[in-house]
């Protein structure tokens, strides 16, 4: 048993922390049972949109100043965190963050927090298992011992046992191999196929978040800068310069557009920026 | 030279006689210095009025079971509900509005919070000291020539079925599996569907009853009940400490060393030298591992 998936609206959002605005009237749209990506570097505002959709904004004094957000058609901005998670948005946040004191099991049921019913429960714990079967062996181990690829299968599995109807996952692929991530957004796919759950992913491997993705977004310093479908995006030049490592007459044309001062840094496993 | 001090011995009885009060004194250092740390451990807050928690039950006790002259175990459940409904009002009334604030504002808060207690106690109960309380069994027994009073026995008795409670509260319920992941960490707790509102709100109770059995436990061998017992607030810090601040295990183990020792030094050393000892091991156990004995950072791979 499993929730269709949701639509999410992001509508002309404004985020600031104190006086700094981290993001700027941004729309975000992911149509229910589909496929999104966000792009962008660190400090484009990616994890402010994830901490606004899930209302953990207040943990580090950032507030929304205009917009809305609506899950389903229904508004849930200014919901508290467990009611959100209710209305059926799950995150496997970034940098994983499994309660590393806790076993797997017990990081497992976490996330079934929102829910009462405890054979569903069982039930959804067993599907995480069939998903994720290295994790059996693994369920009474202390989880802040597991490699980072077992970290992050019990943090999409975790995520899964509110059985959600939107899914968002943030920067998946940091600090993992890359065979793993590979194997994580096939799963991911498989999940947004077969159960029909609306998938929001928040990444800076732009190559591989653009295979899986139907649609796909760029944010730059908090603004959305570039959108459309993935296809289109892995076509456009900028794109290609900035995110995919592309280089050649791209360049030319690149150099013409105005775009913020601020350069993404090479960062660990995403392909250098061509500087030729 | 160090011999001037005091009137060393190696007669067993006396050495047995300061183990048992020892680990009686460290029973109650225990139950407080496990309030204490589950406070630390679950909502980040060095909560300073610990000690004056633990007087309120000394207080409410006296009251519950003294002037209204309750049933003694209706007395006791009165005493702990009223603990726990204080416990819901420090979360809700002041801490809830604190979360997110820094770490110093916090503390000073619950410095304010310990001020308003003592000044609330003084109000309703008035300047003079009362008798201790005299509800558990008195008398005592011999084993080794030393002492062993009944109340010491029954005050080990109530810690260690709290500390069991509590362990089984933590590894076996839901509320409690909540509980440990708010204080592994609370944003990836919230993004689950806890609420760390309900599970703060929830520790703070759970201090304030066990305040209520320490006060009442320790209302029974304090020399009198006044406004100074909560002093034991800070006697049961370096137990805590020595612990290590975020092993609640750790709280008992530490409670019941500082007790001992304290009684060591008392016996050996002179009333003078209980503080300056129990500190000290403080200081020593700091220096050679500053998450204390049992404390540990998070277990985490990067």
């Amino acid at each position: 048993m499993s929730s269709d998936g949701l639509d999410l609206r992001i509508e002309d959002l404004t985020v600031v922390y104190g006086g700094v605005t981290a993001l700027d009237n941004v729309n975000i749209t992911v149509p229910p049972g589909g496929f999104v990506t966000v792009l962008g570097a660190n400090g484009a505002g990616k994890t402010t949109l994830v901490r606004s959709i899930t209302s953990l904004l207040y943990l580090h004094k950032g507030r929304v100043r205009r917009g809305d957000i609506t899950l389903g058609g229904e508004s849930i901005l200014g919901k508290k965190s467990p009611d959100i998670v209710k209305a059926g948005v799950a995150q496997v946040p970034e940098g994983r963050k499994l309660f590393p004191n806790l076993t797997v099991k017990e990081n497992l049921l976490c996330g079934a927090a929102s829910r009462s019913d405890v054979d569903a429960i069982d039930d959804s714990l067993e599907q995480n298992l069939e998903l994720f079967p290295q994790l059996r062996p693994l369920l009474n181990q202390t989880a802040g011992l597991l490699s980072g690829g077992e970290q992050q299968m019990v943090a999409v599995g975790r995520a899964l046992m509110s059985d959600p109807a939107l899914l968002i996952c943030d920067e998946l692929s940091l600090g993992l191999a890359p065979k793993i991530v590979h194997r994580l957004f096939e799963l991911l796919t498989e999940i947004n196929e077969r159960r029909g759950t609306s998938i929001l992913v928040i990444e800076q491997n732009a190559s591989l978040a653009l295979q899986h993705a139907a649609d796909a977004y760029v944010l730059e310093l908090g603004r959305v800068l570039i959108e459309g479908t993935a296809d289109e995006l892995r076509g456009n030049p900028m794109v290609q310069e900035l995110y995919l490592g592309g280089g050649g007459e791209a360049h030319t044309s690149y150099a013409a557009i105005e775009r913020p001062s601020r350069r993404p840094e090479a960062h660990g496993r995403r392909p250098p920026v061509s500087e030729s | 030279m160090l011999l001037a001090f005091g009137n060393f011995t190696a007669d067993p009885s006396v050495n047995l006689q300061l183990l048992i009060g020892g680990l009686a004194l460290g029973a109650i250092y225990a139950v407080v210095a496990l309030g204490f740390v589950l406070v630390y451990k679950s909502t980040d807050v060095l909560n300073l009025a610990h000690g004056e928690f633990l007087m309120l039950g000394a207080y409410f006790a006296l009251t519950f079971l003294i002037s209204e002259n309750l049933n003694f175990f209706l007395g006791v459940f009165v005493l702990l509900l009223v603990m726990l409904v204080f416990g819901l009002l420090v979360h809700y009334g002041i801490m809830r509005r604190m979360v997110g604030q820094g770490f110093f504002a916090i503390v000073l808060i619950t410095l304010g919070i310990a001020t308003i207690i003592r000044a609330l106690l003084l109000i309703f109960y008035g300047p003079t000291e009362r008798a201790r309380l005299d509800l558990l069994p008195q008398g005592s027994f011999e084993v080794g020539g030393a002492t062993v009073r009944y109340v010491d026995l029954i005050i080990f008795g109530v810690v260690a079925a709290c500390v069991l409670l509590f362990f089984l509260f933590f590894k076996y319920t839901r509320l409690g599996l909540h509980m440990r992941a708010v204080a592994d960490d609370i944003e990836a707790a919230a993004a689950m569907g806890i609420d760390p509102d309900k599970v703060y709100a929830m520790t703070w109770a759970a201090a304030m009853v066990m305040a209520g059995v320490g006060g009442l436990l320790f209302g029974h061998v304090t020399g009198a009940i006044d406004r100074s017992i909560e002093a034991i607030g800070l006697r049961a810090f370096p137990a805590a400490v020595v612990g290590g601040l975020t092993s609640l295990g750790g709280s008992i183990v530490g409670g019941l060393v500082v007790g001992v020792i304290e009684q060591f030094a008392n016996g050996h050393l002179g009333t003078k030298w209980r503080e300056p000892v129990a500190f000290s091991v403080m200081f020593v156990v700091l220096l050679v591992r500053p998450t204390g004995l049992w404390g540990r950072k998070d277990v985490e791979r990067v």
